[in-house]
């Protein structure tokens, strides 16, 4: 009886071996290679940036029963476009008409400017072995379209917008105050923004 | 030092009101005024693999986003006198702010290019492709550190822009212009 349970100890000693064996030596080394940078495009215009915003958003949302919680930084602007905008030179007073507001919202650049904290499974409350809690990369991409989207509606309803376009038309008077060397009145059709009713 | 606690506050908030809906409240924003003329943007390409393959099974993806930088002049930097007007021989000599250029953000999606998973291996995870990203990004800022082409390419792009834009004001004003930056 004794000389069985030794037996078994040591085949269930060699067995629990051999398993931390056979995972020690097939674990993958980990490995990532980046590419280098190419330049895919670069584009010139004119336009007039009057804010610049750096965010830190937590982002708590669900998509196909599966949750994701992380933290993002974001950089973004507020531009306008100052070469196709209305001009009328010809009087003694140069008048000019704001453009609409360009919104830019990326990811920012600083270290860990996209650090997920965890995700998990909705499904049967979490208790379903069988569900997947990883989002596939389609997943996540349809969740950060939604967070820039309301990062750009945040940025309507607190008033940055409204500032944004004050500062331009205060700013593209003194520059055009300059360049024209007569009175210059730009006005602003949309104070609150030209997309404020989108959002 | 106020991120960890900013951090702190923002983890316990999916705890306390469980993780069914949406929550973007914003941790921290700063909104600065600028006076800045864009004349140009440039998009770079970073891709990154991820190869985890082992003899039960290939585990590779690989993945591409954009990063981008912009190029401009600071107008609250020009002064009445860089703009100087012969009004006898119809010309003005403008001397523009210096052109500047910053890395503005990267993409928030990333783009699969090719994907390898083998039957035994599972795909990847949100906090691995976060961890690619990552890595991408810092070989991106050491890339335009190390590398001038990036920047002088940018700056050119812009300086050219922003002759063309000026001359055009001007001649529509009657003066002949003659452009130039401070270095």
């Amino acid at each position: 009886m004794t000389k069985n349970i030794k037996n078994l100890i040591i085949l269930a000693a060699i067995l629990v071996g051999a398993i931390v064996l056979f995972f020690w030596l097939g674990a993958p080394k980990k490995s990532i290679e980046i590419g280098k940078g190419q330049i895919s495009d670069i584009t010139t215009m004119a336009q007039l940036c009057t804010v610049d915003l750096y965010n830190e958003v937590p982002v708590l949302d669900t998509i196909n029963d599966k949750v994701l919680f992380a933290v993002q930084k974001q950089r973004g602007s507020v531009s306008f476009d100052i070469e196709n905008m209305q001009v009328n030179a010809d009087g003694d007073t140069v008048k000019i008409v704001l453009s609409p507001e360009i919104v830019e919202i990326n990811e920012a650049t600083e270290d860990n400017s996209w650090q997920v904290i965890d995700s998990k499974s909705l499904s049967l409350n979490g208790y379903n072995p069988l569900a997947s809690d990883r989002l596939t990369d389609e997943e996540e991409n349809q969740l950060k379209a939604k967070i820039k989207a309301n990062s750009k509606k945040i940025l309507y309803h607190n008033g940055t917008i409204e500032r944004a376009r004050a500062e331009g038309v205060k700013n593209l008077q003194t520059l055009m105050t300059k360049v024209y060397r007569k009175p210059v009145v730009v006005t602003d059709p949309t104070p609150k923004g030209a997309h404020y009713d989108e959002y | 030092m106020k991120l960890p606690k900013r951090l702190l506050i923002g983890l316990s908030i999916p705890l306390l009101v469980g993780c069914s809906k949406t929550d973007y409240t914003e941790l921290y924003q700063e909104i600065k005024s600028v006076d800045k003329m864009v004349f140009a943007t440039m998009a770079i390409s970073k891709t990154a693999k991820k190869d985890r393959s082992g003899w039960y099974g290939k585990r590779i993806a690989v993945y591409s986003y954009d990063s981008y930088m912009r190029a401009y002049i600071d107008l609250s930097a020009l002064q009445m006198d860089d703009l100087v007007f012969d009004e006898k021989n119809k010309t003005v000599k403008v001397t523009l702010p210096p052109v500047i250029t910053e890395i503005t953000g990267r993409d928030m999606e990333m783009h699969k290019v090719y994907e390898n998973i083998g039957m035994l291996r599972q795909d990847l995870d949100s906090k691995e492709r976060a961890e690619i990203k990552e890595q991408a990004n810092k070989s991106f800022k050491e890339e335009i550190e190390e590398n001038p082409m990036f920047k002088e390419q940018l700056t050119e792009a812009a300086k050219r822009k922003a002759r063309k834009y000026f001359e055009a004001i001007f001649e529509t004003n009657g003066y002949t212009p003659s452009i130039d930056f401070k270095s």
